[in-house]
């Protein structure tokens, strides 16, 4: 294997700016977090292809935009970007939490009361390590998050050295394996999250159409369901403002297994991207897709 | 993990704010104590902490970016409107030099640990010799350096408020606690 060169640290996704954001964090005084904030939102504009993606899928979400005001709607972006990891890592450094607000707290009780394990269905808002926290701390269930793991090696290495306490992250790069561990954690009458938003890598994945565009989301949750017959929660972590996030949880996803299991997938998939589709349309200014979401974007 | 739930006034609990103005309009909200928000969440948690307050932060971030541009603005070699416009991304930068150089050095005297505190006391030190430097100088940048100390006279009579009254605010602290 090859080792990267010196200067890899300093790209994009490069270890570099995960310990500059932990030394911010141990650092900036809060009354001066938001300008170091605006700044470096401004600074990552910089970072073209992501900008370009955010501002293409803008311009889907919002038809008939136009590319300028999709300009500073991606600096609205990544200013929620950078708020959120800065929260994410505060939260791993001081224990600090923010401030929690439920929508569909039925949907959410009802997830914790139910007998047996159930699956949490998520897209890239938000932080995992605070709505990981916030469970654990509302429930006796665990839960095991399921995502991509970092591109670099040495930025994967120091995340995972610094993973929250309680809680357990399986990467979706292992499929076969996972799977069955997965189930087994579902049939212990415990939680597993997954994005299921957008495929990474090499997975399994569905059509979908999302905002009238053809797409993929993954199959693991799907099968997964219908494997340990558990129902799907949509479960959505937005920002509000600082240290001010709020819990939405949608009404669950039942996969009723038939004889056309294409069918069973359909529908489901139908109802999770409505759900979707909803909560980007409010929160566009949340949801961290850096990369152009339909293929026919990317092309 | 100090937290009320379901309390909405709790927002405004002196403890969630760090300036002794801002408990101070905190404790005035708390007093009026406005009912429960019908259309509001369905369940809240609410932590407890003294920089919970976007308000307050997001007030002061302004307060001490705007004094720093200003004393930029005046000091630098070109027409006022030209300072103005180059002071406000240099004052984003200078804001940071406290920050790096002091957590750097921070960093290897005392290891690899929180230093907020100490950085936070550090960078008003220094905002406040700066002001107070500017405040006795001739540059139409004192008037910024005055409502600055007119800001801390403030605070500290603020603070000298609340001390007064830190029975009564204990006691709201308590009843919306509960």
């Amino acid at each position: 294997m090859t080792q990267p060169s010196w200067w890899h640290r300093f790209s994009v996704r490069g270890v570099f700016w995960r310990q500059l954001l932990r030394f911010a964090i141990l650092n900036v005084p809060p009354w001066i977090e938001p300008i170091v904030m605006a700044s470096w939102s401004l600074f990552f504009l910089m970072w073209g292809s992501a900008r370009r993606a955010v501002i293409r899928n803008l311009g889907v979400i919002k038809p008939g935009s136009f590319a300028i005001v999709n300009f500073f709607r991606c600096y609205r972006l990544f200013w929620n970007y950078a708020w959120t990891i800065a929260d994410n890592v505060r939260f791993k450094e001081a224990r600090t939490i923010p401030d929690w607000e439920f929508t569909g707290w039925k949907f959410f009780q009802e997830m914790q009361e139910r007998d047996g394990g159930a699956i949490l269905l998520t897209a890239h808002m938000g932080s995992y390590d605070l709505g990981a926290h916030l469970f654990a701390e509302t429930s006796s269930r665990r839960i095991v998050m399921v995502r991509a793991p970092e591109a670099d090696p040495e930025t994967r290495a120091f995340e995972q050295d610094r993973a929250a306490e309680g809680l357990r992250i399986e990467f979706n790069t292992r499929s076969t394996d996972l799977a069955i561990d997965l189930l087994d954690v579902i049939r212990e009458g415990n939680i597993v999250a997954i994005q299921g938003d957008r495929v990474t890598g090499e997975i399994g994945f569905l059509p979908a159409t999302v905002f009238g565009k053809p797409t993929r989301v993954p199959a693991g949750p799907f099968a997964l369901a219908l494997a340990a017959r558990v129902p799907i929660f949509p479960v959505f972590v937005v920002r509000l403002g600082r240290r001010r996030y709020r819990l939405m949880t949608a009404r669950p996803i039942e996969l009723v297994r038939s004889r056309d299991r294409d069918d069973d997938f359909r529908r489901a998939v139908e109802q999770w991207v409505e759900e979707l589709e909803h909560v980007i349309r409010d929160c566009w200014s949340q949801w961290f897709t850096f990369e152009p979401y339909w293929p026919e974007l990317a092309a | 993990m100090n937290v009320i739930v379901n309390r909405s006034a709790a927002r405004w609990l002196p403890s969630r704010h760090r300036f002794a103005l801002a408990q101070l309009v905190a404790f005035t909200h708390l007093r009026q104590g406005k009912p429960q928000d019908a259309n509001g969440p369905d369940h809240l948690i609410l932590h407890i902490d003294r920089d919970q307050s976007a308000a307050e932060a997001y007030a002061v971030a302004v307060w001490v970016f705007v004094t720093v541009a200003a004393y930029l603005a005046a000091i630098l070699p070109v027409p006022q409107p030209l300072a103005i416009i180059v002071a406000i991304p240099l004052a984003s930068i200078v804001i940071h030099i406290p920050i790096v150089v002091g957590g750097l050095l921070l960093r290897l005297i005392l290891g690899d640990n929180d230093h907020v505190k100490i950085v936070s006391v550090g960078t008003m030190s220094l905002l406040f010799v700066w002001s107070f430097y500017v405040a006795r100088g001739d540059s139409w940048a004192r008037f910024v350096a005055w409502f600055f100390f007119a800001v801390l006279a403030c605070n500290a009579i603020a603070a000298a408020i609340l001390w007064l009254l830190r029975a009564a605010v204990q006691a709201e602290e308590s009843r919306c606690a509960r």
